[in-house]
């Protein structure tokens, strides 16, 4: 198991327990499974009957699954695993700007698959919070990977002041 | 008779570098021959776990001219020269027979026939 | 030129930082070859066939003096002496060392210049009009909207991991001399009858193995939404790009697939449900970038330079440079010079400080006086560069080819070196007139062979090097894809064809046709009856 790296505030990062567990496809849950992570089709079929047992779920969205399949869900989602496949492919910033930004999900956003800290700003700027590196980072690499630059050109999720916002005094 | 060499680019400073028995030599001169394309994949294999020495090592096939082996392909000459533009850049700036040999045999740059005589297929 | 401040300059520091890191990882083994190979890339540097090689952002085209120098610092310390301008507007350094990279980033921040998204698949340096703030065509400078976008498409979160590569044009002249229907996205700024200004959204143009010409997807951009409305473009492509295959992952694909009118409703649809305040720069912001080109102080100056006119009509090698090297200004008194890159030598300091780089790969010196012309040329005269031969034949177009890239399949500069040869007597060019040629040694099509009047593509038959010819292609306002001439022909018979060619234009051409509007009114067979022999 990589570890989990979780965003702790503004900009700390620390190291987290997985509660979710992850199930394969054929798999059910045990009765202490509180919080689940399952595919997008499993959650589609049997989400409703694990959400009334009461337990946490979990939704892991492949880079071709498109996040509004998720959307009149999300209140009651309490985590999205967004998969990068390969490192290079750059739609899973795009799903993490819309469920922040179109669908206001507060829930946790979670980066998993070719995970490098090399796209720790990009994912914190698109508003993941939460990180499985596929390279050993640990948290304070982390950290200081995400917030290597002093400041930033664009508004995005994070909020963080844009340097024309900077510039007017703003932020 | 095939007739083989081992190639990488160095990654530190991103040089030409042909495998020589056992090590990495600058010059296409010292490279190792390989006439047993056994031999060949077996260094390739020690070439490929060298991941902080070397960049993609892969084998090139080479053919004699006049009793000096070169590179088949045009590309691999110019790999093992430098750029045509600049004779006096890279590894042809040393000169040597090896380098002439590359040179003179230029596939490349080998003409097919003069204009005019170029036929359109019918 | 846009003047950098602290937070500009942060983001260079920070990201030759960055970049420093990432090199010690890779050297470290920490990092793979697979996985900083994208890292690398995404700084510039490539590995090419003799070594890496490092290409420098020249944004959308415009250097200082002082820029220029740090430039030719670097390649006298870290490389052979000499770079090589791209159709891109930037500049190549070819013997980089990887372990040097990082000191080369620290030289180039020094003087507010970067290496950032030079390559990978990002949205890539703006190109814009080198005649930008001097043109008296354009309904505004389109600098202002290029330094907007430079800065939105910076490390920009959401966008730097595309499908594909991504390439934007900015003009604001009618006189389009971007390529931009051949970028993924081109804007062309206008005033509409209200005078309001907006951008003419083309989408979709490209080279490489498919040429497109883009299509309109929006009349009249306000410009003031110019950022949300590029983001809105991206996310469509970002989100819906093909991935599978390199070959048909560049936007062009996507709206041809789509249709132009679905792909704009996807994109309007994006556009409307974006927090565009969020996005879009306030006026103030712009007004900030605008102000901080600064201003130049032109002269009260007449508008004919009894100087300029006396040495004119005293020297004829003036005369000619005058005909084919000079451009109007939009201020009395001044002249928009082009500088020849098609010959060797350095360029001396006169026109404010500034030098353009244009995408037919030589220099614009925007503000020179009249008066000062004839020691303007008489400098690049010393130096080697008075080459007076802009667009004509020996102004040649051409990619590294072979003699570089890891790529290409053929060479191309030899192959431009021998043309130019062919049409180095100045009175023979000039008799040719405007004709444009443009090389490439492989299908990517960097040296724009599908808009060369004379296309002239490399591909590799069996080991050997062939040159496949293209006529009537068109980069600019009446862009135009070139046709396939016929078989590819050798080497040592591009120049012969290529003269053979223009044999055909001198007999063909009425009055003063130029050689786009001969082929474009006779069509291919006297051209193909020219080249081949038994074509009749």
């Amino acid at each position: 198991m990589p570890m989990l790296i979780e965003r702790e505030g503004v900009t700390a990062f620390t190291e987290a327990v997985d509660t979710f567990v992850r199930l394969a496809e054929d798999e059910a849950p045990e009765a202490d499974h509180t919080d689940l992570l399952v595919s997008f089709a499993r959650f589609q079929a049997e989400g409703e009957g694990w959400l009334a047992e009461g337990r946490r779920m979990g939704v892991w969205l492949s880079a071709v699954e498109p996040v509004e399949g998720l959307a009149y869900d999300l209140p009651r989602i309490s985590l999205v695993a967004l998969e990068f496949a390969k490192f290079r492919d750059g739609r899973a910033f795009s799903a993490a700007t819309l469920l922040r930004q179109r669908y206001g999900y507060a829930g946790q956003i979670r980066a998993v698959g070719e995970v490098l800290r090399d796209l720790a700003k990009d994912m914190v700027r698109c508003g993941f919070d939460s990180f499985e590196p596929a390279d050993d980072s640990t948290p304070e690499q982390w950290a200081a990977s995400a917030f290597r630059f002093r400041h930033v050109y664009q508004s995005a999720a994070d909020r963080r002041a844009p340097a024309f916002r900077e510039r007017m005094g703003e932020g | 008779m095939s007739l083989a060499a081992l190639t990488a680019s160095n990654l530190r400073d991103g040089e030409v570098v042909f495998w020589a028995l056992g090590r990495w030599a600058p010059r296409f001169a010292d490279a190792e021959l390989f006439d047993d394309p056994e031999l060949g994949q077996a260094a390739l294999i020690l070439a490929k776990a060298q991941s902080t020495v070397v960049v993609d090592p892969y084998l090139i096939d080479l053919e004699l001219e006049d009793g000096i082996a070169v590179p088949t392909s045009y590309r691999e000459r110019v790999r093992a020269l430098g750029p045509t533009i600049h004779p006096e850049m890279g590894k042809q700036a040393e000169g040597g027979v090896v380098i002439q040999a590359l040179r003179v045999h230029s596939g490349g740059a080998r003409s097919s026939g003069r204009l005019g005589l170029i036929r359109l297929k019918k | 030129m846009y003047r950098y401040d602290a937070i500009d300059k942060s983001v260079i520091e920070d990201r030759a930082a960055e970049f420093r890191d990432q090199v010690a990882r890779r050297l470290s083994g920490a990092l793979t070859e697979d996985q900083f190979k994208p890292l690398r890339l995404m700084n510039g540097l490539y590995l090419q066939l003799h070594g890496y090689m490092l290409r420098v952002a020249i944004p959308y085209g415009s250097l200082s003096a002082n820029q220029l120098r740090g430039l030719a610092r670097i390649g006298r310390t870290h490389d052979k002496g000499y770079g090589h301008f791209t159709t891109r507007q930037n500049v190549q350094f070819n013997w980089i060392k990887l372990s040097e990279a990082p000191d080369v980033l620290d030289a180039l921040a020094e003087v507010d210049l970067h290496a950032i998204q030079t390559s990978g698949n990002c949205i890539r340096n703006t190109t814009s009009d080198p005649c930008a703030g001097a043109t008296a065509e354009e309904v505004d400078d389109p600098r202002v909207w290029c330094e907007a976008i430079r800065q939105w498409s910076t490390l920009h979160p959401e966008f730097g991991y595309l499908p594909r590569k991504f390439k934007i044009a900015v003009t604001a002249s009618a006189q389009d001399r971007t390529a931009a229907k051949v970028h993924d996205i081109g804007l062309v700024l206008r005033r509409n009858r209200e005078g309001q200004l907006g951008f003419e959204v083309m989408v979709g143009g490209g080279m490489g193995r498919t040429p497109y010409l883009g299509t309109t997807i929006r009349q009249h951009l306000p410009v003031n939404h110019l950022l949300s409305y590029l983001s809105a473009v991206l996310r469509v492509y970002n989100r819906h790009g093909r991935r599978d295959n390199i070959y048909k992952a560049r936007i062009k694909i996507l709206v041809a697939a789509l249709g132009a009118e679905d792909f704009a409703r996807q994109v309007d649809a994006e556009w409307t449900a974006m927090d565009r305040q969020a996005v879009d720069l306030p006026d103030i912001e712009l007004a900030r970038i605008r102000g901080a080109f600064g201003y130049v102080p032109f002269a009260d100056l007449p508008p004919v330079s009894g100087v300029f006119e006396a040495a004119r009509k005293a020297d004829p090698a003036l005369a000619r440079f005058a005909r084919n090297n000079v451009k109007a200004h939009k201020v009395a008194g001044y002249a928009i010079v082009n500088v020849s890159l098609k010959a060797p030598g350095e360029v001396p300091g006169y026109g404010h400080s500034e030098v353009r780089v244009t995408h037919e790969q030589n220099l614009v010196l925007p503000h020179v006086k009249l008066d000062d012309l004839a020691a303007v040329h008489a400098g690049l005269t010393a130096a080697g560069l008075a080459a007076s031969n802009i667009n004509l034949a020996s102004d040649i177009i051409a990619c590294p080819g072979l003699d570089y890239c890891a790529l290409a399949n053929t060479r191309a500069i030899p192959v431009a070196q021998s043309i130019a040869r062919r049409f180095a007597e100045p009175d023979v060019a000039e008799s040719i007139g405007e004709l444009k040629i443009k090389i490439s040694g492989c299908i990517n099509a960097c040296g724009h062979h599908h808009v060369g009047h004379i296309g002239i593509l490399g591909v590799d038959k069996k080991g050997e090097e062939f040159f496949q010819l293209t006529l009537g292609g068109s980069g600019a306002e009446d862009a135009s894809l070139g046709d396939v001439l016929g078989p590819a022909v050798a080497y040592d018979q591009v120049t012969p064809a290529v003269d053979a060619l223009v044999e055909a234009y001198l007999r063909e051409r009425r009055g003063a046709e130029r050689f786009l509007d001969t082929y474009r009114r006779v069509g291919l067979a006297p051209f193909k009856a020219a080249v081949y022999a038994d074509a009749h």
